[in-house]
């Protein structure tokens, strides 16, 4: 065998067992073994001195790049085990130690996404209060006086000639006695309904409303701006169904039901069977409405539309109890942060 | 509203299947929420005969029958009173699912196995009716399925109807609408009616006091009728739209409210105590006993059917118990009226009432559809009661009231509904619900008086709509309206101030706004309270004054749940009345509140929180939003604890308060351990934020910071120690911070060390050590004189 050859199954057999090594103890066996004092590889370079010149450079080039590759791979390899041997430095599992974020109650982020949604499509924020006259709430909103359209909503009365809100449709009319069309407005806000407080029904709760009015506003803008916000807030591919319905400040009305987006409409005890989820009303504003606040109904048309706040966060996070929403809990809460 | 769907389609010839029937109508408008079949707990139900009866040893209720059920004689025990040997009966057989999930087995019953059970109407859902069992025509066919032999196989159609539609409450007015969606004809039924050669107006008069309550009042006159349970096709339909039967006369009127949709009411004429009828206003305090054994004390917003002296009948609402029909009544007098709404509205409030007459009255029924209720009334009465219907109808009509007539301009309905509906679909879609159209460019439309709701060409584009479907119209894929939307600065406030609080750890809480006067007085007694008239309890009849009680509230409720740490906060309103339009108010608010300790970690030691971590977190605001910054002046709040009771001031402004709850306060709702509260009010801090962030060029030349340990009487505020340290170094002191305080034992008692740390830096050059010196020892020698400071160490 030639010193070359003697050299290249050396480094082959060395880097064999390098990579074998089950145990820090025998890769510095082999080390030993291999680059000690007296070992294979230095006896090699030791030999030099009695090769033949022409030998001697070549088999010295080769052994020396073979010992410094060996001792690359030695060292490599011993710090592997003794990282495995010694305490880590850090325990990764331990709670990360940064200030506790509080949560922003799950109605606020509910009311920011839609309005978001809304505010994308170039629709700007009004507010009214939230005790109203009867002129707001209802008159001015086509309710006729004594009708009972008025039993549709049951409503509290407050001292002074006053009355807590059923909807945020108000806002509308105090907008349309302010502004001159385009108008293109989202009413959040809390509104009230004397009911029994239970899981299902509570004496306030929040909505959404909308409205567009300007010249050629069409029953299929509205269409489209719905279609639009549920694709955007409850997902893309579930199907709406818009059933004629009857509000007094709009005509004509429709309620929006859209396909359950738990069971994808095959029917669940969410959807009661049915397949759809009743979310929104809405409808092209009634001439009247129009008329009242001192707009040419035949010039400019309008659309609105309402949208509840803790149903639809119900469905979505598929929360049992209305309670929840305003009894603070943070057990509750916290889910939210 | 309940119907019949084998009704449905014999009004209008469709064989639609029930469901299909449902959607139809609801996307057209009628929105039908259940669909029932009649016969769902008749499986396995058939016709049986009782073959013999026979006593139970020990029980006196019950008795052991012998049934035979076409397939052989079985074994029943039944408790019914009305049972007896050779009734043909309803035998539900072992395996039927009977109303409630109920399923018959196999049972023993004192030593009796039983086989199988006799049935009521309620235990086959058919009625409420549970006095007896059913008992069967003698010639029923033993084994028979019950649901044959009653041909029973129907379905109920529940419908939630929208108060402007008053025609769509009846059979018909359904029907109408199926028929326009299919385009087919209604089948409505005809009137044959026979009567004897008396005429009515001789037996009675009308006469209206007030027309404008009462525009129409009819009647007719039957004689001899025998009052007996109705035969079983007027039953099955009426129990197949939800109606108990009662007896021929009542069950006509009820099947012809049902079908037509105009309420009828049936007097005992010879109970009657008159041969006049007069319409007017109940007299203030007039007493009168409705037939359901009320009596009412009324007063003129009640529109009285008197027989000239007292009355008989509420208009529209109810009749008296005076005249009622009964089991011995031969001879009617039968009202069929037109009432103004609103009148019935007040009346049936007054009342107290609500009953199928007034539910349609009150909606709006129709004034001309009288001849029709009336003379198919009449036509059934004769020919299920036997009675003598006398000629002609005793009609008291002042004032027709006439059909409108509404102009429809095609392009304005495409216009609308951004549709392409051609004029030619709009004039079937209308005629098909019976309006009458002519004319092309508008159409004239005239709208029969059962649609009191069209008034207006854009009701006439609602029901062009409505039948066609909002389907037909393309969903617009183009946003239209203007290009930029403004952000109010209370929204984009209250967004960054959830920010800050979120960051500070501070979870967000959100209340109704209904509060209790109670609460309210024993907080804040001098604030003033917005009461609630109609309040659905004591515990929420104000709208809150303040935010703290609700803030309390929601500690109380947590404590109680053992969520003992807690930093809570919310944006929310107060409110307060105004003495005329203009001045009511809802000031936005801010509170804050702390209890328990921070979180205890693995690296962190848990704390109280206390009246620092307000403090803290409204400074992180005062920062962010570049107020002025806030002064805590001692003030006595009514619900805070005398030691810890500060008013918030913002430059000479009271604009809040914060403390520790007190005990009265903190006992009352319930509250054990101490509770930090804070409530700003944010009127005037909102706008205060115009001037955004404005940039100030680096720190050219380098700072010194120094620090500096301080002794003072522990009655000497930090924050007047770091004025006087700015005061004292002028606009060389960047910044003066409090890095250590320390009472205890190296100290001499009534003394505390307040060590500051101070950063010295100029903008014209850097200081050198000899001047920062200079300007330390100017500092000191201030705080020497004006704390009587004594400086600890070098
Ligand atoms: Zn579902």
């Amino acid at each position: 065998m030639s010193p070359l050859e003697e050299v290249a199954r050396l480094r082959h057999e060395a880097l064999e067992r390098i990579s074998t090594a089950d145990s820090l103890a025998s890769l510095k066996e082999f080390r030993v073994q291999y680059l000690g004092r007296k070992g294979r590889l230095t006896a090699i370079l030791k030999g030099l001195k009695d090769l033949p010149v022409e030998q001697r450079k070549q088999v010295g080039a080769e052994a020396n790049k073979c010992r410094v590759q060996l001792e690359h791979d030695f060292d490599a390899a011993e710090r592997k085990f003794s990282e495995k041997s010694e305490a880590p430095l850090i325990d990764p599992t331990l709670p990360g130690t940064a200030q506790r974020v509080g949560a922003m109650h799950l109605t606020t982020q509910v009311i920011e996404e839609m309005c978001g949604i809304f505010y994308g499509m170039g629709f700007e924020i009004a507010r009214g209060p939230d005790i109203e006259t009867d002129y707001y709430n209802f008159s001015a909103l086509n309710f006729p006086p004594d009708h009972p359209a008025r039993d549709m909503q049951d409503t509290f009365f407050v001292e002074g000639d006053r009355l807590l809100r059923t909807h945020t449709t108000p806002v509308q009319i105090r907008e349309l006695e302010k502004q001159k069309p385009p108008i293109k407005i989202i009413t959040p806000g809390k509104c009230f309904r004397n009911e029994a407080i239970s899981s299902r029904a509570h004496v306030a709760f929040h909505q959404v409303d909308g409205f567009l009015i300007d010249e050629g506003v069409t029953m299929a803008d509205l269409k489209g701006c719905l279609v639009a916000f549920c694709k955007a807030f409850f997902g893309e591919g579930l199907k709406l169904k818009f059933r004629p319905s009857y509000f007094p400040f709009t005509e004509p009305s429709a309620e929006v039901d859209i396909q359950c987006f738990l069971c994808g409409g095959d029917g669940c005890t969410v959807c009661k069977r049915t397949g759809w989820l009743e979310i929104l009303g809405c409808g092209m504003i009634d001439p009247a409405v129009l008329e009242m606040t001192g707009h040419d109904p035949e010039k400019y048309t309008g659309y609105a539309f309402g949208i509840g706040v803790e149903r639809p966060a119900m469905l979505k996070y598929r929360i049992d109890d209305i309670r929840l929403f305003f009894n603070n809990d943070l057990r509750f809460l916290r889910q939210f942060v | 509203m309940k119907v019949s769907y084998k009704w449905l389609k014999e009004l209008t010839g469709l064989d639609w299947s029930p469901d299909e029937m449902g959607d139809r109508l609801t996307l057209s408008g009628a929105s039908c929420e259940y669909i029932e079949s009649t016969a769902r707990y008749m499986d396995n139900v058939v016709v049986g005969q009782v073959i013999e009866l026979g006593a139970i040893e020990g029980a006196d209720k019950i008795q052991k029958a012998v049934v035979d059920d076409g397939t052989g004689r079985v074994d029943v025990v039944c408790g019914a009173p009305n049972v007896a040997a050779q009734q043909k009966i309803a035998f539900a057989r072992i395996g039927a699912r009977l109303v409630g999930d109920f399923l018959i087995k196999k049972v023993k019953i004192r030593g009796i196995e039983s086989f199988g059970m006799i049935c009521s109407e309620r235990e086959l859902g058919m009625s409420d009716d549970h006095s007896g069992i059913i008992v069967l025509d003698d010639d029923a066919p033993v084994g028979t399925l019950l649901v044959e032999h009653l041909d029973y196989d129907d379905f109920m159609l529940t419908f939630e109807l929208t108060p402007n539609r008053p025609d769509s409450m009846s059979a018909i007015g359904i029907a109408r609408d199926l028929a326009a969606l299919a385009s087919v004809k209604l089948r409505r039924p005809q009137i044959d009616l026979t009567e004897v050669a008396t005429p009515a107006s001789d037996s009675v008069k009308v006469s209206i006091d007030d027309p404008e309550a009462c525009p129409r009042y009819a009647a007719r006159i039957i004689k001899n009728v025998k009052i007996a349970p109705s035969p079983w096709w007027v039953r099955r339909r009426l129990l197949a739209c939800g109606v108990r039967p009662v007896s021929n006369v009542v069950d006509i009127t009820n099947l012809v409210m049902l079908e037509c949709g105009h309420p009828l009411h049936a007097f005992d004429l010879d109970r009657f105590g008159s041969d006049e009828v007069v319409v007017r206003r109940a007299h203030d305090r007039e007493k009168f006993s409705t037939l359901d054994g009320q009596e009412h004390i009324l007063d003129e917003q009640v529109l009285l059917i008197t027989n000239g002296k007292s009355g008989v009948a509420a208009g529209g609402v109810m009749g008296g118990l005076n005249s009622e029909v009964e089991n011995d009544t031969t001879n009617l007098l039968l009202e069929a009226a037109y009432f103004n709404p609103s009148v019935i509205r007040k009346s049936r409030r007054k009342l107290e009432t609500v009953s199928e007459s007034s539910s349609r009255f009150e909606k709006g029924a129709d004034p001309n559809g009288i001849k029709y209720a009336i003379n198919r009334a009449a036509q059934l009465m004769h020919e299920l009661c036997g009675g003598e219907v006398q000629a002609g109808i005793v009609d008291c009509y002042p004032k027709r009231i006439e059909p409108r007539t509404i102009e429809l301009r095609p392009a304005r309905c495409n216009a609308v509904l951004g549709s392409n509906y051609s004029t030619e679909r709009m004039k079937q879609i209308l005629t098909d619900l019976e309006l009458q159209v002519s004319g092309d460019d508008p159409l004239e439309v005239t709208a029969p008086t059962f649609r009191p709701d069209l008034e207006r060409e854009i009701d006439l584009i609602e029901e062009v709509v409505r039948i066609e479907g909002f389907d037909s119209i393309k969903d617009s894929v183009t946003n239209i309206g203007p290009l930029f939307s403004r952000t109010l600065p209370e929204d984009q406030f209250a967004r960054e101030a959830r920010w800050v609080l979120t960051a500070c750890g501070f979870d967000e809480m959100l209340d109704h706004g209904l509060g209790s006067s109670r609460v309210a007085k024993l907080f804040n007694p001098d604030l003033p309270q917005v009461r609630i008239l109609n309040p659905v309890s004591e515990e929420l009849d104000i709208m809150r004054n303040s935010l703290v009680p609700s803030a309390l509230a929601a500690v109380s409720h947590n404590l109680a749940h053992r969520v003992l740490d807690l930093r809570l906060f919310e944006l929310g309103k107060v409110y307060f009345a105004g003495s005329d339009d203009t001045d009511w108010r809802e000031p936005e608010r801010l509170a804050l509140a702390v209890s328990g300790n921070t979180p205890q970690g693995w690296r962190e030691t848990a704390r109280p929180l206390d009246f620092h971590d307000l403090t803290g977190a409204l400074q992180r605001l005062v920062e962010h939003f570049r107020w002025p910054d806030f002064d805590f002046v001692p003030d006595k709040v009514w619900f805070l604890d005398d030691r810890i009771s500060f008013r918030i001031e913002s430059e000479e402004r009271a604009v809040g308060w914060a403390g520790l709850i007190a005990p009265d306060q903190a006992r009352a709702l319930g509250v054990k351990q101490p509770v930090l509260v804070a409530e700003i009010d944010l009127d005037g801090l909102i706008d205060t934020r115009k001037d955004r962030i404005q940039f100030e060029p680096l720190a050219v030349y380098p700072a010194a910071p120094r620090d500096l340990a301080v002794l003072v009487d522990v009655a000497v505020p930090a924050g007047e120690i770091i004025e006087c340290v700015r005061q004292a170094a002028g606009k060389l002191a960047e910044s003066v911070e409090v890095f250590d305080l320390y009472t205890g034992k190296q100290i001499e008692k009534g003394r505390k060390s307040i060590a500051l740390s101070i950063n010295y830096r100029s903008q014209s050059g850097s200081l050198s050590t000899e001047q920062v010196e200079e300007i330390q020892r100017r500092v000191v020698s201030k705080l020497e004189q004006q704390f009587n400071a004594e400086i600890r160490d070098k």
